[in-house]
């Protein structure tokens, strides 16, 4: 094994998916080899220190999410939805509309006093 | 995905506001440490991080549930991610935009505690346990081009599973690791030669 071939073998060293038999070999090279030692300890350290790097969210996360959606949705985000699909039913708001219409027109042709009459 | 999960974007699809801030609660930090250490900066981090959260509840009812929520939510941070470093390279970028020393596209951008990338710095014993740790590791990651940044982020900061980064960035595993690998090596480069 080469200074590459055992550097190639790193990350899976470190995750503990390398095969024995690879694990062997690179062992083997490891314990003669002082510049892939000291390189795999930099890469350890390396791996090992973005391992600290997690970070939270700034206290105020939570309310500035909330204060953007309110802001874009002008407070109507929130709450229970609509009838159907999440929104305003047009459709069903407009058949209502065009029966209204039809009842209305209906009652007015019979109901008016210019209406049709049969002849005395 | 649990019983608890299931119920609570249940909840969040019919709008439930307490269901949002269980949701913000949850996965805040996680989404806004993968947005952070992908662009460099807070502030954009923060808004990138809110921009996403708001995303994901526009589109709630396009989850399905056939992917985890949280590989679901990290999918669209990751997406969004890409788009703002997109946007900052073609605006040519604000020199002092970056926090730490970290950039999206330009090492060459320090914050004035961290000590400049000229010259040789304190050895890595001392300055990796130390208040720099960050901002070096961060000037580290943005050395390296967007795709291994993501997979470094997922893997070795967020301690995720190749499965559930293949969920995410749609990568096979064999990709995942050769990729992960070059930017591990990248980042061992990168500290090797400026630490000492």
């Amino acid at each position: 094994m080469d200074h590459q071939q055992a550097a190639d073998r790193f990350s899976d060293y470190l995750d503990g998916t390398l095969a024995p038999r690879d694990r062997e070999a690179l062992e083997a090279h490891l314990a003669t080899c002082i510049q892939c030692r000291t390189s795999l300890t930099s890469f350890k350290r390396a791996v090992g220190s973005l391992g600290k790097l997690k970070q939270a969210a700034p206290p105020a996360f939570l309310p500035n999410i909330q204060k953007q959606i309110h802001a874009r949705s002008r407070g109507r985000f929130f709450g229970k939805r609509w009838l159907l699909f999440g929104r305003v039913p047009f459709e069903w708001v407009s058949l209502a509309v065009i029966i209204g219409l039809l009842v209305y027109y209906i009652a007015t042709i019979h109901g008016a006093p210019g209406g049709v009459h049969p002849a005395p | 995905m649990s019983v608890a999960e299931r119920l609570l974007i249940s909840r969040l699809k019919e709008r439930d506001e307490q269901a949002f801030n269980e949701i913000v609660r949850l996965h805040g930090d996680k989404v806004f440490s993968l947005v952070y250490r992908m662009i460099g900066n807070r502030a954009e981090a923060e808004d990138i991080a809110q921009e996403v959260f708001v995303t994901v509840f526009k589109t709630i009812d396009g989850f399905r549930g056939e992917a985890k929520f949280t590989t679901w939510l990290l999918r669209i941070a990751a997406n969004q991610c890409k788009n703002r470093i997109k946007y900052l390279a073609r605006r040519a970028t604000d020199p002092d935009g970056l926090d730490e020393g970290g950039h999206a596209g330009d090492a060459a951008t320090v914050a004035p505690h961290v000590a400049p990338l000229t010259g040789q710095i304190d050895g890595p014993d001392v300055l990796l346990e130390a208040a720099e740790l960050d901002g070096l590791m961060q000037r580290a990651i943005a050395d390296l081009d967007e795709e291994q940044r993501l997979l470094v982020v997922l893997r070795d900061v967020e301690e995720m599973s190749y499965d559930e980064i293949g969920d995410v960035t749609g990568l096979p595993e064999g990709t995942i690791k050769s990729r992960l690998h070059r930017a591990r090596m990248a980042i061992k480069d990168w500290l090797d030669q400026h630490t000492r």
